[in-house]
């Protein structure tokens, strides 16, 4: 006697559609689970005939074997004791519906038969849609979140006799179905504690984050401890446009593979500040089985690297490729893993090893060489992509005083989402949706009847000493603030403006002014 | 490429095989009139002088064998294109001959030391400010466009700025090191050691390989202040080599200029004390071409011209004409003093980002310039 239900394994955040197929036969008692099964899989036999006994049923005394298909993907968790259980039932006739076929199921069992949540929920539901799925059985605790996906019916479950007792009630499986509560979840206010009106002085660097965070420009800031370099970080992601639902959900997915993951969506935009003792694994994801990485969990969101330049070398270069592609592959013997990283990149530094180098008031106590070795040992080829550089300096006694006087961050993001609106319309169709992911051709368009930028890009270039990508950059960021000041072509301003947010210290014509 | 003539090989092989000290060197052979095989027959004849000479002056201890220090040497310098003047070459500077102690033997690359015929020394401070380097290259670009040519100690600060600067105009500039002339120091200059040949020289008394021992640069500096007729002291401290410059340069009888500095700026008390003890005070090259009226008669105080050194100011007000309204208001306020972008926006009560672009642009006309952590500030 054969049956078969479909359920989901994980990879990574993606999830793999599974046959649970069961085959009843004669001879000794006994239960078997092939397939790759992990221990967490191979226990589900104890777990499943434990809740299928103390839910009222008969567990069949007969050769049981249970084949997890695609036989030569490792199954990992406790996701099948569900389908296993309803599988054995289904086999012997002890209940039956041609429902079956249309839905998928997922759940982990208790000894009593109640069904508990499993992670990766939002994925799965995903990918059941895609397999073309009517029903989707999910444990009641998280149907809430499979209900974000839309083209599916969520029906939740809260115990083994309940979901039987649904499928013996043939024909009406729409009446069960969960009932859309999503606006509850998404209406919860999206609040953060920090304001960027916090921050006193700092007109530059203010102005600097708000066009990074519109055109989502990676970010250095460079100046001495106690300046507010970590303030402006943090408050980066109060000025960003509150994420869509569906940014929502690719967060979340991420999000449900770490360990500290509440359950809840995330509708908050992540901010990661990993300290520069991370490891690698760490930071770009891996481990058994691969988890995401600080870079991953911090998608849609901001990566802050403080005191960027302890981070160790290898770990910096290794940022370089997700940085361009946006997603970071982690290959594994017969799968590899793919996690997006979409995030904004805000790095801080001091200037140099004492932190004062080129402060107006303290005197920095490194020789020029300790400090030229000091930005020798930052990665040049990860600070040539960071678009806009800015310099903090400390306050002065006349900043302290001031209060409030700058703007709050909600009407800097109204001005930020207007610019990311303009900016998607405008890569309607094209596979990268802000200006500072823009290819080369995109940006040659912006330019090609602009003799107005032509001219000032050319002075440019004689006066400073930049390398095709900085050019790029600078045109890019330009970009940005004329979609800021809602304008159809790029001015000379905007790109004058631009060539501000390029800090460095040129130390071929080193000037230091600090007695 | 190489220059060395017989006169030198024998002055070098006396200094190198007999250890012979310079100085003394100088003395015997000035007596002997400058002929070198007298003074070779001198040293050759006189044992004792040579027996003394070797044991107060073999400093290294080691045994070497005779003649062999000497070939190596000579192969050094062929091979490297290190040129050789002695003090009895018609090329060796006129100048440098009148001083107390000239250095009978000159290591040089460039072409410059042979040909100069005045030469100004700019010297100050390693350690100096945006101030004391737009003065330096003023200076020094001024200098050098008018021919004249540039001395200075190839340090960081102050000298590399104004050798620099000079290297740019026809009059150029002539590096005197501390150090022997295939050593570059301080390793941050090497660019500058490269283009320095090109319209310039690298000058040195002492012998290829020395290190650079802090108690050579005394020394260099009674050559920089030798090779010149006035010695320009910008941004030094009270007790610094740049003072030592000066203080050779009176000895030599050598004109004496300061440029003044902030008074809260240590590194320019030793200009103000400079001043204070009888220097000139620059505030423009007029000043120091006025004191060489006898050689740059255009410049005399007695030709009825007016002093140019006005001309600062002028190009800025010329510079200031092609730009306007808004770039004006934000140009005028920023003065001497570096001002911060919240002073500008408070001032002008622009917009940030107006502000900011109106600086990019001042800054791409070099009208102005970054000094400091987001202060603004003129360019002179």
């Amino acid at each position: 006697m054969f049956f078969k239900l479909d359920s989901f394994a994980l990879a990574g955040i993606d999830a793999i559609k599974v046959s649970v197929e069961v085959h009843i036969s004669n001879g000794l008692p006994s239960f078997t689970i092939v397939g790759l099964p992990d221990k967490a899989v191979s226990e589900s036999r104890q777990r499943v005939r434990a809740a299928i006994i103390n839910s009222g049923f008969k567990f069949p005394m007969k050769r049981i074997i249970i084949n997890l298909s695609p036989a030569d993907i490792r199954k990992e968790g406790a996701f099948y004791d569900l389908p296993i259980a309803l599988s054995i039932l289904a086999v012997r006739g002890q209940i039956s519906s041609k429902l079956f076929s249309e839905c998928c199921f997922v759940g982990e069992l208790s000894l009593d038969g109640k069904i508990n949540p499993v992670k990766g929920i939002i994925s799965m539901v995903e990918r059941a849609v895609t397999t073309g799925k009517n029903f989707f059985i999910v444990p009641q605790k998280i149907a809430h979140q499979a209900s974000l996906i839309k083209n599916i019916n969520i029906v939740p479950g809260d115990n083994l006799n309940g979901i039987v007792k649904i499928f013996c009630n043939c024909g009406d499986l729409e009446k069960y179905v969960y009932k859309d509560t999503e606006n509850k979840i998404l209406s919860k206010d999206n609040y953060y504690d920090l304001d960027l009106k916090d921050v006193k002085g700092q007109m530059k660097a203010k102005r600097a984050l708000e066009i990074a965070v519109s055109g989502m420009h990676n970010f250095m800031m460079i100046g001495p401890p106690g300046a507010g370099k970590t303030m402006l970080a943090q408050r980066a992601i109060t000025i960003m446009p509150q994420l869509s639902i569906s940014e929502c959900i690719e967060v979340t997915k991420i999000y449900s593979l770490y360990k500290k993951y509440s359950g809840e969506l995330i509708q908050k935009r992540p901010f990661r500040s990993p300290h520069h003792t991370i490891s690698r694994v760490g930071l770009t994801g891996g481990g058994k089985p691969p988890k995401p990485g600080e870079i991953s969990l911090s998608h849609r969101g901001v990566l802050f690297l403080d005191e960027f330049s302890h981070f160790p070398k290898n770990l910096v270069e290794d940022l370089r490729q997700p940085l361009e592609n946006k997603k970071v592959v982690i290959a594994r013997n017969n799968i590899s893993y793919c996690f997006p990283c979409s995030f904004m990149l805000i790095v801080a530094t001091n200037p140099c090893h004492c932190g004062y180098f080129g402060d107006e008031k303290k005197k920095c106590v490194c020789s020029l060489r300790e400090v030229r070795k000091f930005w020798k040992n930052l990665s040049g080829p990860i600070v040539d992509r960071i678009d806009m550089r800015v310099k903090i300096s400390r306050l002065k006694k006349c900043d302290f005083i001031k209060i409030g006087q700058g703007e709050s961050s909600s009407e800097i993001k109204k001005r930020v989402k207007r610019c990311i609106e303009i900016q998607q319309r405008r890569f309607e169709g094209k596979k990268f949706k802000y200006n500072s992911e823009a290819s080369p051709d995109v940006i040659n368009s912006w330019i090609r009847d602009n003799k107005e930028i032509r001219n000032i890009l050319s002075k440019i270039s004689d006066n400073y000493n930049l390398t095709a990508r900085g050019m790029a950059s600078i045109l890019k960021v330009a970009r940005t603030i004329a979609d800021l000041d809602e304008r159809e072509a790029i001015r000379t301003q905007h790109v004058l403006e631009a060539l501000q947010y390029r800090a460095g210290y040129d130390f071929g014509n080193l000037n230091c002014d600090q007695n | 490429m190489t220059y060395i003539n017989e006169i030198s090989k024998k002055i070098l092989y006396l200094l190198s095989e007999y250890k012979i000290k310079p100085s003394a060197l100088v003395d015997i052979f000035k007596k002997n009139n400058f002929n070198i095989n007298k003074t070779l027959d001198f040293f050759n004849n006189n044992k004792i002088c040579k027996l003394k000479l070797n044991l107060n002056f073999t400093e290294s201890g080691k045994e070497e064998t005779f003649g062999n220090y000497f070939k190596e040497l000579l192969n050094f310098i062929l091979k490297n294109n290190i040129s050789v003047l002695n003090i009895s070459d018609r090329k060796y500077p006129n100048i440098l001959k009148q001083i107390y102690f000239p250095p009978p033997i000159l290591f040089f690359k460039g072409e410059k030391i042979t040909k100069t015929k005045f030469n100004i020394a700019v010297v100050g401070t390693r350690k100096c400010t945006s101030y004391g380097i737009g003065a330096a290259e003023y200076i020094s670009r001024e200098l050098s466009r008018i021919g004249i040519t540039v001395v200075s100690g190839m340090a960081l600060g102050i000298d590399s700025y104004a050798q620099r600067a000079a290297l740019k105009e026809s009059g150029g500039s002539i590096g005197v090191l501390g150090c022997g002339i295939d050593i570059v120091y301080p390793p941050e200059n090497r660019h500058l050691y490269r283009d320095i040949i090109e319209n310039g020289s690298l000058v040195s008394e002492f012998f290829p390989g020395t290190p650079p021992l802090k108690s050579n640069f005394p020394s260099r500096n009674r050559i920089i202040s030798g090779l010149c007729s006035g010695v320009v002291v910008i941004e030094a401290a009270r007790r610094s080599g740049a003072i030592i410059t000066s203080e050779m340069a009176l000895k030599q009888n050598r004109e004496v200029f300061a440029v003044p500095g902030s008074i809260f700026n240590s590194k320019a008390s030793g200009c103000h004390w400079l001043i204070n003890s009888g220097a000139k005070l620059v505030e423009g090259i007029d000043d120091i071409l006025e004191e060489f009226s006898w050689y740059f008669k255009e410049y005399s105080k007695d030709g009825g011209k007016e002093k140019t050194n006005t001309c600062i100011h002028k190009n800025n007000d010329m510079d200031r004409d092609d730009i306007g309204g808004s770039y004006r208001k934000v140009y005028e306020f920023i003065g001497f003093k570096p001002r911060s972008l919240e002073e500008i926006v408070k001032f002008t009560g622009f917009e940030v980002k107006e502000v900011l672009s109106i600086l990019a642009y001042l800054e791409l006309k070099k009208l102005i310039e970054e000094g400091g952590s987001n202060m603004y500030k003129k360019v002179f």
